[in-house]
């Protein structure tokens, strides 16, 4: 499997302004959330990259807050009548053409533990070796269930972290987390969420255009077209070494923030300047 | 050797697996069942098995309790180490056996064999409680609900469209839901424990239906109704419309608080259905955090219920399919199940129907596993289910807890035969509400134990299940009503004859005189008749049957109402099979109503309010209201309530007072005196604390010289003597049945003297028929049957009387006298102090986990009530009778002088000299001629009977009271557990001689004609003898079957200080436990069966 392409949707509702955000990289350097997540792109291979944005949107914005991307940038707008998550995807269908890609969402900052490979890295790598739908994953606790899409699965023998998929739930209930979505070797009340990054391939596609097609003028899912999909062809879902913050939730910038600069040079100002924050003012 | 007993238990052959316990106990001497008790003892220790632990715990139970009595030779008493007691008390039953057995490796006694019998049946039990407890709690997707820990963490919300107003109004969601009936019965066989062991011997068909009052509603409609919506206040407002309660909760404790008001179930559905949790209990978050969570800033929610009041005790499952009903509306809500509105997927009926069962355990309640039944659609077989790998049973119990539900479609059984079911059944509430928890024990007991009839049975019944499946199947109703009623009268009563009443028994008798041929069936619902039940007749008399069995039960019940606790009128109901499951819809716009019995609930309050503080809501609400009033018959119903309720009348209590005065007036009330204990109770002079002897009274038990053991030492002298005196005329027997019998019926005025409670020859008798047959019997075999006498009370004496009369004295060929009671009470709120003493300081039997939790904190609220009421007050918010008291049996016999009995006793039979008296319920007490014989040898002015104590026998006994032998009531005790160094018992059963006690009075025969000097006698007596204030339950009954008890204070003379009076000769005889025994609560009633006391009482009988 060649992987030259990705799309990174930014076209929800409340989420336009998201890759815009002003954040300090790892270098200490000031530079967009866009601008981070591309850079999330070195050492995957891949060439173009699409970013759907709402049909309301000022593209030159986009492309100035990208800074001077290493990747060819084009920019899709997604019309007002076609809501949902899932269209944004279908609306870069004439971008992917019949090739898989990798997606990620524009409200998610990733950090890798893996000081060679970002997590897109290691994602396109397994999905490369496996050549299938892969669903980047991270055990994540039952009372953040309402966020996430959810995978239920086995762990394939012999391959630590990926799992085969059996079962997808957009924001599943921990009931019924509970009774379809258990994956062996996880920890009490933890459930592998979707990391915001997957390698899609043209059968998730053509279930996507499936579900449009079914339902005109609904919102579709990606969670409900990959759960059609896995009696389609071999899903897998892998746990990256890196974790993932969704800018979107409550102090999710800062969160992103503080773990981006854990993770650079500045680690020890840092830590010095959080333990100072923590200090009371007066002995 | 290896042990039969385990052997039994372990083996993979059936046959040997079921062999029966009598049959293994049958040849083995004493040393050869101590033996096998070692072994099954050392088994259960062992085994991983928690069937195999149970039923070892069974065996043991049962041998200690019937088998190994009666093979012990030495019968002295012996006692029940406090240690162990304690241990039992507070359910460490493994530590109080242990401490048990100890005691009997110095010496086994019959004390010691029903402590140890006690501790293993509950210990038995308790390993299945927890067994299901493990299983609610690990069925998947109920597990998270208990690791929830944080409001803030809280995973769910409500789903988007029920948090957008539509006209101004949020959504209602409503869900409605059918109730269940059980074609088959199943002979119990949904107890969770049965399905967990024997899963392909537990099967039933259950039928979910619409209902009717008939002559009340139009048509059969889902009973159960539930409403929820978000409201604009950060709170949760619960409201019950059948219970009139409205709860509105601001703290996140108050959820867990079931007890405090009558929406319970609401709040249980609420943690069941993981809107609150359950691991927040206790927990510091508040609801205004969960409520973020759940439907955003500045809001709440709404949960109102309706049943259409469908009567309590209905044995069609009510309360468990409401819960399920709203768990299921609130899974809707939150996104639990896929669908908002219609039915629901099979996966989430499954996940309902197990919250149903843990919304009971968390109220400290349970049903069977197909209670919840009504959420599935029509006609199912719901069986037992082998435990699978997956399941959290699996490797422990060979059944798991949830069974498997099958669709019985339309083809298997036709929509004809469906038509003629409806056609041909009249499903009734006989208005029975009993409590059918002793029965469900039964069945377990006696479903591990094997005992072989019962055993037989239960396969009988087995084979039924399939022959009324095929009947069904064949549409034959008449053969389906021929099966039902041979089940009732055979399997069913075989293993639990006590499910049968005699008000059944007469209900079907009268049916089928009635109908003849055209009566195919009597079938029963739920845990025992008398409440639920089904009479099937040819369709062609439908409309007339309906009528005519209305009748039927309206009259049997109103010549039955003072024997048998009916909770109310009789009704029929009208039923259509319901083929929707459980159904919810989406009310929008100005369809977004509650139900109409909500708004003369809540609104009132809102009404008085300025127009202009009326949240807009609700003014919109309001006006869709008042729109609905002029076409909608309901609401209209609905707003005759309201405006009655915003402008109540005069009340009927008053005439309720009125009829609690002219009461008081005619039964002898001292006004004098019940002040004065009211201000005495108030100022904390006398109360439950003061009943006790003074702290230093020195309490031992008695020497061996201090007792007689009248079976050994009665002689044939005594006997001849005895014998003589009775056919001189020489004895009367006083039966005591002035009282109410409290724990018989739990408070509900039921008259226990004429409850027919047992069959003797073929038909039910009560406990006055069974006194006046043993002195039938005393009759013909002396020549002169004693004379006897019932003492009556206000409460008692006109049912006796008008049994007595209707029956013809039930044969009885001797003098019969009833003396009415002229000593009474009014009941009186209880102290504060009072009840924390009853409740906090005096050991009571710690219940389950959650039936604790229940227990304290409905103590709480009562004991609120009773402060809020007014702590010492006069009690008389209940009809006139439940206000009023007897005031003790020390009163009966100076009653026989003041009303004139004795005087009239001893005009017919001069020679009278001696009066056996005893209790209602002491049915082994009779004239025993040696008994008698050797009570005039002691030449006792008075002779009490004692029995050798068993672990139930709380309550006081015979005790050496600083040196000097007496009995000593159980309140009078200095320290608790002094009651433990007692060997025996006291039976209330006593020899008087009359002569003797008319000296003690400062009377003798002649004064008897001159009242003033009895009077003042007695009062100037009464004076010396301690009174004791008591708690007493007392039913107050409302709405449809409802009821509610409540504590009440009243006071009490007991006539067992009689032993203490130094001027009356006393002695004590031993007699042996089947002489007096008592029988205080109906789950006595099996074991008492079962030991051979029935069979006892029936020898000294003779049926008039």
């Amino acid at each position: 499997m060649k992987l030259k392409k990705a799309v990174i949707t930014a076209a929800g509702k409340g989420q336009e302004q998201i890759p815009l955000q002003t954040l300090i990289n790892r270098q200490g350097e000031p530079c967009s959330a866009l601008s981070v997540q591309l850079a999330e792109l070195s050492g995957t291979g891949i060439e173009q990259v699409a970013i759907v944005i709402s049909s309301e949107a000022d593209e030159s914005l986009y492309r100035s807050a990208a800074g001077a991307a290493s990747v060819e940038l084009e920019f899709i707008q997604q019309p007002a009548d076609l809501i949902g998550f899932g269209h944004a995807i279908l609306c870069a269908r004439s971008f992917t053409k019949d090739e898989p890609f990798l997606l990620m969402v524009g409200d998610h900052i990733y950090v890798s533990d893996d000081e060679t490979r970002t997590c897109a890295a290691q994602l396109v790598e397994v999905a490369q070796q496996k050549e299938c739908t892969v669903s980047a994953v991270q055990p994540t606790h039952e009372s953040q269930l309402a966020q996430f899409g959810t995978i239920g699965g086995q762990l394939v023998a012999g391959q630590n972290g990926l799992y085969e998929v059996t079962r997808v739930k957009e924001k599943p209930t921990p009931t019924y987390a509970e009774q379809e979505l258990l994956v062996p070797g996880q920890r009490v009340a933890y459930y592998l969420c979707f990391f915001g990054m997957h390698v899609i391939t043209p059968v998730v596609m053509d279930e996507l255009a499936r579900s449009a097609k079914a339902s005109p003028g609904q919102p579709i899912g990606l969670s409900p077209a990959l759960d059609t999909c896995i009696e389609l062809g071999k899903y897998l879902a892998v746990q990256l070494e890196g974790r993932r913050f969704n800018l979107e939730q409550r102090y999710g910038l800062l969160k992103a923030q503080v773990a981006t600069a854990l993770h650079g040079p500045h680690r020890d100002e840092l830590l010095t300047e959080i333990i100072d924050l923590l200090a009371p003012l007066r002995a | 050797m290896a042990s039969a007993f385990v052997e039994t238990i372990i083996s993979p052959d059936r046959e040997v697996q079921n062999r029966s316990l009598e049959s293994l106990c049958e040849d083995l001497d004493l040393e050869g069942l101590l033996n096998e008790c070692v072994a099954l003892d050392v088994f259960r220790r062992e085994t991983e098995n928690l069937y195999y632990r149970v039923r070892a715990l069974f065996f043991l139970y049962a041998i200690h309790r019937f088998h190994l009595p009666t093979r012990l030779e030495n019968q002295a008493p012996g006692h029940i180490p406090p240690a162990g007691q304690e241990h039992f008390l507070n359910r460490r039953f493994h530590e109080a056996i242990e401490a048990f057995q100890t005691a009997a490796e110095s010496e086994l006694t019959d004390t010691i064999c029903s402590a140890l019998a006690a501790g293993y049946y509950q210990l038995g039990l308790q390993f299945l409680a927890n067994q299901v407890r493990h299983s609610v709690r690990s069925v998947r997707g109920n597990q998270w609900m208990f690791r929830s820990g944080r409001a803030i963490d809280h995973p769910l919300h409500f789903r988007k469209e029920l948090l957008e107003k539509k006209e101004g109004l949020y959504p209602v969601l409503r869900e409605e839901t059918a109730v269940r009936m059980d074609l088959t019965h199943s002979s119990w066989s949904d107890i969770f424990f049965l399905g967990m062991d024997y899963p392909e011997g537990a099967k039933v068909i259950n039928v979910s239906i619409d209902l009717a009052v008939r002559g009340r509603d139009e048509a059969p409609k889902p009973p159960i109704e539930i409403y929820l919506r978000v409201i604009d206040e950060p709170v949760i407002q619960l409201v019950s419309v059948d219970l009139g309660a409205i709860s509105r909760i601001e703290r996140l404790e108050e959820v867990f608080n079931f007890a405090k008001d009558y929406n319970g179930l609401l709040k249980s559905a609420l943690i069941a259905a993981g809107i609150v949790p359950i691991g927040l209990e206790g927990s510091p978050s508040e609801l205004s955090e969960l409520l973020l969570k759940l439907v955003g800033p500045g809001r709440g929610f709404e949960l109102v219920s309706s049943v259409n009041n469908i009567p309590k005790g209905s044995r069609l499952a009510v309360s468990t399919n409401l819960l399920a009903g709203l768990i299921s509306v609130c899974m809707r809500a939150t996104g639990q199940s896929d669908a908002l509105t219609g039915g629901l997927a099979e996966s989430e009926r499954r996940v309902a129907a197990a919250r149903a069962i843990l919304g009971e355990w968390l109220g400290g309640s349970g049903g069977g596993w197909q209670d919840s039944g009504g959420i599935w659609p029509g006609i199912k077989s719901i069986t037992g289910a082998e435990a699978g790998p997956e399941d959290p049973e699996y490797s422990i119990s060979r059944g798991r807890l949830m069974p498997s539900h099958k669709l019985i479609d339309n083809e298997e059984v036709t929509t004809e035969t469906r038509q003629k079911l409806q056609e041909s059944l009249v499903l009734v509430h006989g208005g029975m509400a009993q409590n059918v928890g002793p029965i469900l024990e039964m069945v377990t007991e006696k479903y591990l134990l094997r005992n072989a009839k019962e055993w037989s049975g239960r396969h009988e019944s087995l084979e039924m299940f399939n022959e009324i499946l095929n009947a069904l199947r064949a549409g034959d109703i008449q053969q389906l009503g021929q099966l039902t009623t041979k089940h009732f009268f055979g399997p069913l009563q075989t293993i639990i004859p006590w499910c049968t009443t005699y008000y059944t028994e007469r209900l079907i008798e009268s049916v089928r005189s009635e109908f003849g041929d055209k009566f195919w069936g009597f079938w029963m619902l739920g845990g025992m008749s008398g409440g639920g039940m089904g009479f099937i007749v040819d369709p062609s008399i439908k409309d007339l049957a309906r009528n005519r069995i209305q009748s039927i039960l309206s009259e049997t019940k109103s010549k039955l109402e003072k024997a048998l606790p009916f909770a109310m009128e009789p009704v029929v109901y009208d039923f259509a099979i319901n083929e929707n499951g459980t159904f919810a819809t989406l009310l929008e716009g100005s369809d977004a109503m509650l139900a109409p019995g909500y708004y003369p609930l809540v609104w009132p309050a809102l009404l008085r309010m300025d127009l202009r503080e009326i949240e807009p809501t609700k003014r919109a609400e309001l006006g869709l209201f008042q729109a609905r009033l002029n076409d909608e018959l309901k609401y209209q119903e609905a707003g005759k309530t309201l405006f009655g309720n915003l402008f109540p009348q005069a009340s009927s209590e008053q005439k309720e007072d009125e009829d609690l005065d002219s009461l008081l007036r005619e039964n002898g009330f001292d006004r004098e005196q019940h002040e004065g204990i009211r201000d005495q109770l108030a100022k904390g002079m006398i109360g439950m604390a003061m009943n006790r002897l003074p702290a230093n009274s020195r309490i031992e038990d008695v020497e061996p010289s201090d007792v007689i053991d009248a079976q050994k030492l009665a002689t044939d002298s005594d006997r001849q003597a005895g014998a003589a005196a009775i056919a001189n005329g020489e004895v009367a027997v006083v039966s005591l049945a002035a009282g109410a019998g409290s724990r018989w019926t739990l408070g509900a005025g039921v008259v226990k003297a004429i409850n027919p409670f047992a069959q003797f020859d073929g038909r039910h008798r009560s406990f006055l028929e069974i006194h006046l047959a043993k002195s039938n019997l005393t009759g013909e075999q002396h020549g002169t049957p004693p004379a006897h006498v019932f003492t009556t009370s206000y409460l008692t004496h006109e049912p006796i009387a008008s049994f007595l009369d209707f029956e013809d004295n039930y044969g009885f060929e001797g003098p019969l006298h009833l003396s009415r009671g002229k000593s009474i009470g009014l009941r009186m709120i209880p102290m504060e102090r009072d009840l924390r003493f009853a409740w906090e300081e005096l050991s009571h039997q710690v219940l389950d986990e959650r039936a604790q939790k229940m227990r304290e904190s409905l103590h709480a609220a009562l004991i609120e009530w009773a402060k809020s009421t007014g702590e010492g007050g006069d009690y008389r918010d209940n009809l006139a009778l439940q206000c009023l008291h007897p005031v003790g049996h020390w009163y009966e016999i100076p009653n026989l002088l003041l009303n004139g009995t004795l005087l009239q006793l001893l005009k017919a039979r001069p020679n009278l000299r001696t009066l056996l008296m005893h209790n209602i319920d002491t049915l082994g007490a009779c004239v025993d001629p040696a008994y008698l014989g050797l009570h005039r040898r002691t030449g006792a002015a008075i002779t009490f009977e004692v029995i050798a104590r068993r672990v139930e026998d709380a309550g006081g006994g015979l005790a050496r009271v600083d040196g000097r032998p007496r009995l000593v009531e159980g309140l009078a005790m200095p320290r608790e557990e002094d009651e433990l160094k007692l060997s025996y018992y006291n039976t209330l059963t006593n020899w008087i001689e009359i002569d003797a006690l008319l000296s003690v009075f400062g009377l003798s025969r002649d004064d008897l004609d001159d009242l003033t000097k009895v009077g003042a006698a007695i009062r100037s007596y009464a004076l010396q003898m301690p009174t004791y204030i008591t708690i007493k339950d007392v039913k107050k009954r409302w709405g449809h079957g409802q009821e509610d008890i409540f504590p009440v204070s009243q006071f009490e003379k007991l006539w067992g200080d009689m032993s203490a009076v130094p001027d009356l000769q006393a002695a004590f005889f031993v007699v042996p436990r089947q002489r007096g025994q008592q029988l205080k609560d109906p789950a006595q009633l099996d074991g008492w069966l079962r030991d051979g006391s029935r069979d006892h009482v029936a020898s000294l009988c003779k049926w008039g």
